[in-house]
Order: structure tokens, then sequence, then C-alpha cells
């Protein structure tokens, strides 16, 4: 049942805690950046670690968990405010078992566990989007939207559309380990 | 569209047999089966179509606030602390003052904290720019606006007037609430009826004759005890004529007058942005106004039959976690359904593109469609993979439920089905879960040497083609938990539509169940099986829904005269 998804061995690096990464994707500011592990970066993908809070030291800008998808195309910018006079961006954390769909573009704060989210859609900046939540393709959350935990948000402006059920979170676990799982090189390559 | 599989819930009805899957209404009985829930006092599934719901907890869905349900009432289900929505748009509205710090990006004003800048205040959606300020509504402090808008919705003349009409009810509510809880500690379980219910129905059964009134329990005492107290109620005088008030709204030559000089769109307020207002809405979309959020609940529900809990879900509004969760996905294995051939074709493609060039991963979806394709007077073989979520091994055994008549052919008896299936005869067992096998990169595969022909329901088999060599009925796979199966389906020539068929899954598993065992079989599963008596069998059927696709007519060109 479990069909492979195929990648060329030479287009992903893989490190030692299992994340597979895009030579094809833009990773900027990587120092800033934690993948959690077993978390794939796909082709054409942009990570902006670069986008820091000022000051000196190390700073986490992008945190991504275990078990995440980034889709193809996608673009993961943190959020920018400007507060009492000073403009700063702010991190973003992400947990484990997220999936994001391809040509998605994100600027959440925080985004829980086990959170779908579809293609095409706009994350708005300092979202709050709680675990096992659902986003559906082609959706558009405006900035500082908060979506509450098992609710599946549609349209532009996304709304609530229903309560998802009480498996959600074993089934997007299962999903998003098999999906990682079916993630692999090419048969020749191996 | 890939094959799917749903599983039936009969919602107590009195036949256990599942609607023909050519109807379209069918479809309200078939569910995915992690959307359903298991009773194990009644060991049967329940759905969210015949679960009692019950409301465990409130909160707000944009400041997550746990609303006492003392306070939902006075706050009339609305969130009281600062979220609105966009009446134009449903966007969740930002408090911005009057006079934002110039930073030279228009665009960040809306993020701009509100506890900085001068009043007045007002409510900003960074959606659509509709701002309150457009239809009047400012504000001197930044907080607790809600209190000051719903003191606005409190006077409005329809919401007095419904004070007024609770009042005058608030006797009788109160009288035949007593008696109903009286009744619900006598035993008459599953009867939704409430105070409310009860009133509206009363005063409709009187005003409109020959209007049954709502009772379920019309034998019982407390309907007694309802007729009783319907003629103690005085008539109401409403305290305006609504009609004639010209409350703001309402129809009439104002609104006619309105539409004919309509010069854009915009200016009338859609249906939907209207019909979320409690209270008769204008039409001018001018006069829209903020609301305030409508709060969510948590819910617990309860199995129709028995009552028993079967989600409870934990009290903090966010968790996701449940105190009681008793899933069918739990009980019944997972089963699910491919077509090899399609699922060839897509490799193919998947294999091809990924040497070229990864970024086409979404056209792949489609091109494997069309060479998967059901073409008509072919045969083709499918699987079918269980997965057993059972800590004991279960024995399987499939049949399909009885072919109805298709619609309209009552006259035409002989009208052949578009399609056969032929699914394995004989049962086939599924090992039984164990966490190390999660997820394990066990290539290991077996293939089964099951008998493949034997007595396959008695019907006439049908001329194959060479693709049908290859064809498996029967295990085609066995590996941790899944065992994978194949069926075929035989298509006429004349087929038409989608291959849908109602299948019965019947499975065979140790019981753990002290009851009816004479021999006293207590403890684990596993422990019983060690002892030298037979294990106690006990058997669950349930009824699917398979549908592998639709069928592509045989010849594209021939085009039916009469159409
Ligand atoms: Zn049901
Ligand atoms: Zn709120
Ligand atoms: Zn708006
Ligand atoms: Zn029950």
């Amino acid at each position: 049942m479990d069909v492979p998804i195929y990648y060329t061995r030479a287009e992903y690096i893989e490190t030692d805690t299992g994340n597979k990464v895009s030579r094809r994707a833009t990773i900027a500011g990587p120092q800033n950046i934690i993948l959690g592990g077993k978390t794939i970066i796909s082709s054409g993908a942009i990570i902006r670690g670069d986008l820091r809070r000022t000051g000196p030291g190390h700073a986490v800008v992008i945190s991504l968990g275990r078990y995440c998808l980034i889709g193809e195309g996608c673009v993961m910018r943190p959020p920018y405010k400007t507060y009492r006079g000073n403009f700063n961006y702010y991190p973003m954390k992400i947990g484990d078992h997220v999936h994001i769909g391809a040509n998605t573009i994100v600027e959440a704060a925080t985004i829980g566990n086990h959170v779908e989210i579809g293609k095409n859609c706009v994350i708005g900046k300092f979202t709050i989007i709680k675990d096992c939540a659902k986003i559906a393709d082609n959706t558009m959350i405006p900035p500082n939207t908060v979506i509450p935990a098992l609710s599946l948000f549609a349209g532009s402006p996304g709304r609530f559309v229903e309560d998802l059920p009480e498996s959600t979170q074993e089934m997007v676990e299962a999903q998003t380990k098999q999906y990682y799982t079916r993630f692999q090189p090419l048969p020749s390559e191996r | 569209m890939t094959p799917s599989i749903e599983y039936y819930c009969p919602c107590l009805a009195a036949s256990p047999h599942p609607p023909p899957p050519h109807l379209p209404s069918s479809t309200y009985s078939f569910h995915p089966l992690h959307n359903l829930f298991f009773c194990e006092e009644c060991d049967a599934v329940r759905c969210n179509r015949c679960v009692m719901v019950e409301v465990s907890g409130y909160y707000c869905p944009n400041c997550l606030f746990e609303v006492p349900s003392a306070s939902v009432r006075a706050e009339k289900n609305r969130c009281a602390r600062n979220c609105f929505h966009c009446p134009n748009c449903r966007n969740t509205l930002t408090v911005v003052p009057s006079d934002p710090p110039d930073d030279g990006d228009a665009r960040m004003s809306p993020i701009v904290s509100s506890t900085l800048g001068e009043p007045p205040f007002f409510l900003y959606c960074n959606h659509c720019r509709w701002d309150s300020a457009e239809v009047g509504i400012t504000f001197e402090k930044p907080t607790g606006l809600a209190a000051q808008l719903q003191k606005f919705e409190d006077s409005a003349p329809e919401s007095l007037e419904f004070e007024r009409l609770k009042e005058h009810f608030e006797p009788f509510l109160r009288a035949s609430s007593s008696s109903s809880s009286a009744l619900h500690s006598a035993a008459a379980h599953h009867v939704h009826t409430n105070p409310i219910t009860a009133a509206a129905s009363s005063a409709l059964a009187r005003d409109i004759p020959g209007v049954g009134k709502y009772n379920p329990l019309s034998r019982s005492r407390a309907g007694r005890d309802k007729h009783a107290h319907k003629n103690d109620i005085p008539d109401y005088k409403s305290r305006v004529e609504v009609a004639s008030a010209g409350i703001n709204a309402g129809g009439g030559e104002a609104d006619v007058d309105f539409m004919c000089r309509l010069e854009t769109m915009s200016e009338v307020a859609a249906l939907e942005q209207r019909w979320v207002s409690s209270w008769v809405a204008s039409l001018h979309s001018s006069d829209l106004k903020p609301l305030r959020i409508p709060l969510q609940s948590k819910k617990s529900k309860r199995c129709p039959s028995c009552r028993h809990i079967l989600i409870k879900p934990e009290q903090k509004a966010q968790s996701v976690r449940y105190k009681i969760k008793l899933v069918a996905a739990n009980y019944l294995p997972a089963i699910s359904v491919s077509l090899p051939h399609a699922q060839a074709a897509v490799e193919m493609m998947k294999r091809s593109t990924a040497l070229n060039k990864s970024a086409a991963a979404t056209t792949v979806d489609e091109h494997g469609a069309s060479a998967g394709a059901l073409l008509a007077g072919k045969t083709y073989s499918f699987h079918l993979a269980f997965t057993n979520p059972l800590y004991d091994p279960i024995q399987v055994r499939l049949k399909k439920a009885q072919m109805m008549q298709a619609p309209g052919a009552d006259g035409d008896k002989t009208r052949r089905p578009p399609f056969q299936v032929n699914l394995p005869s004989s049962p086939f067992p599924v090992a039984a879960f164990a966490e190390a096998w999660e997820y394990e990169d066990d290539e290991e595969v077996m293939f089964g040497l099951e008998e493949d022909e034997g007595d396959l329901d008695g019907m006439g088999r049908q001329q194959r083609d060479g693709r049908s060599k290859t064809r498996t009925l029967g295990v085609v796979e066995k590996r941790a938990n899944v065992t994978v199966v194949g069926g075929e389906v035989i298509l006429t020539k004349e087929a038409r539509g989608r291959v849908k068929f109602n299948m019965l899954v019947s499975y065979t598993y140790r019981s753990d169940d002290p009851d009816g065992a004479e021999e006293n079989v207590t403890g684990t599963p596993s422990r019983s099986h060690a002892s030298s008596k037979a294990p106690e069998l006990k058997n669950f059927s349930f009824y699917t829904v398979v549908d592998l696709g639709l069928i592509v007519p045989r010849e594209e060109s021939r085009i039916d005269p009469d159409i």
C-alpha cells in the first residue's frame, strides 16, 4: 500500500538525525534554524533563518520539530512588527508532525503539533495555530489569526469550517511517519 | 480519484443492512473509519449522526478564554473580551488607535500594539480594510469593548422584546423543567426535549389548529402535566408593533426605494453578512456592526442506546487529549483499497519525474489517474489491505452484499448489473498489532498461496482478457499486522458509472469478555491462550462500501443518439 515517493540521491542531503534537505532549497542563515529530525525540506523551499532579531549573539529564528514536511516552493519567513518604535523580527516555532503543502507562504508565530497546512496557502504574520488543526488548500489566513485546536479552516479570509475528528492526532502522526518512510531514493541508486 | 472505502453505521436502524450504494442518500450512512466510535457495552459502531452530544466546556476561538457556563448565557454565547468578527468578511478585527505612529510603512499599522496611540480607538479589519469608524463606532479606551457593544446590542428593540417574552414564559418554563427533571430520573433516557422546545411547541399547538405538539412522551405523566400548564399562560401583548415600528430594517417601502437607487452591489449587505444577526438586519452594508465572536464548545459524546460515554475531552480548551476515547479504529480492522494497475502507472510516472525534474508532483497524479482508468468490458484486480488494531490475531471473512436492482429497473428484472465483484471466499488471518512493528522498514513479503478458485458467488464467469492471468484472488501479502488480499471486478461492455459495492466484513477474535464463559475465562487474552482451554471466540461483522472509481466507457467515440 505504501507507494514510495522517490527522489534522486544527489538532490538531498541527509543529516545524522534523518533530516532530508533538498540542495535546491534556499536555507538562509542556517545557524539560526533548528530541524528536529526526520524532517524533509523539499526543493524550491525558502527558509529565512537570516531574518533575526537585532542584537548580539545567537538567536533561533525558525525551529521545526520532528517528522515535518516543508513542501516544494514554500516560503518560511519569521513575522515582524514595529513595537515602541523598533522594527523587529520575531521567532517562528513549529511543532512535530507538521506538513506544509507546496507553494505555501508561512509567517506564523507558532504552529503546534500534528498540524496540516494545504498547498497555495498564505499564513499571515503572527498567526497562532494550535495542535491538530488543519488549513485547507488555497486558504488565506490574515495576520494575527488564532486557529484553535482540532479545527478546520478554509477560504479567504480563512474561517472555521468544522471540528476535526477526535482521532486526528493518531491519523496525522501515522501519515507523517508514513510519508517519511515512503520518501526514499530511487531504487537504482540505493 | 483514488479508490476508497467507508464504514457503515446503522444509527439504531431496525435493519442491519446498509442502503444500496448507488443511491445518493447512501453516502450519509457511510463514514471514514476514523470518524466512527465504538460502544463496548452495545458491541456496536456509532457515528456523529447518532451519538448524543453534550457540551463539556465553552471557549472563545480567538482569545481561547475558557468561559464558565454561568456567564455564557448572560454574555449571549459570544466572547465578552476584545474579540470581534469583521461584519464584511468574518476576519478577526484588531483594535487600533486613530493616530497610528508613522513608521513609514502603512501596511504595518494594524500590527502596531494598541497600548500606544491616541483615542478614539476603533476596530479595523486587516483583510478587507473595513473599520468601525465607518459605521460610527469608536471607543475612548481600547479595553472592555465587548461590554460596550453588548450594551448596544441589548438595548435594541428586538432584544428588549425578546427579554420580555422570556419573562412572560418564565413561570411556565420553571414548572415544565421541574416536571421534566423528575422524568429524567424516571428512566426515559433518550428524549431530547428541553423546556424551551416544549414551550415553543405548546404555544404553536395552541395558536395553530392542527399543528401537532412536539411531545414524545404524551402518554407519560409529564405529558399530562404539560397539558395542564399550557392553559395557565396569559396572552402576551407585544410592546411594539414590529412591522410598523420602523426598526432600522424590516423591509417595506424604504428598502424598495434603496434597491431602486442602488449604484454598486457592495451597498447591499450580502445574505451571508446578514443572517448571522439574531435580529432583522439592515439591507445596507453601511449599517453592518462588528460581531462579537460566537463561542465554541468542547463536546462529550454518548452512545445513543446505552448512554455510556464514548468521548470525554480533557477540560482544558486547547488540549487534544481525552479522558475517554472509544473510537472504532481501535476495534475494527482498518481497510485500504488500491488498484494495482493504477498504482503501477503512477509509480512509473513518479520514477521518471524524479529522474527528470522533481518539481511536477501535482501533475503526476492526473496522468496516473488516466493511466489507471477502469475501462468498460475489462477485468481488474484490486487489493484490500487489512490492518489489525487488536493485540490478538483475527480471522477475516469477506462477503459481497447482495446487488440491488438498479434504480428505475423495477420491471426489468433481467437487466444485468454493470459489474461483477469476486472476493476471496476463504477466511484469512491478520496478525496481532504489536508496538514494535510500527513503521519498521520491514520489506519482507510473503506471497500467499491461498486456493483462489472454489465457489465464488456461484455466478457465471465471463471471458477474461490476458491481464487476468496475473490476478490473485486471496492473500497477496502479509507483513506485520497487515494482510493484503486481492479481489477482482469484471466490468460488462455496457458498464457505466462508478464501481461501488457494499461488502460485509466479519472477523473472529479471541474475547477477554468473561460473560457467557462457563469456565470463567478472566484475565488478558494472552493468558487465556496459555491455558489449555480453548479460547472463547467472538465474531463481529460490519458493512463497508468500496468505491473503485469511475468506469471509462469502452468506445469514447460512440455517442448515444438521443443525447
Ligand atoms: Zn450512526
Ligand atoms: Zn475572545
Ligand atoms: Zn474584513
Ligand atoms: Zn452503547
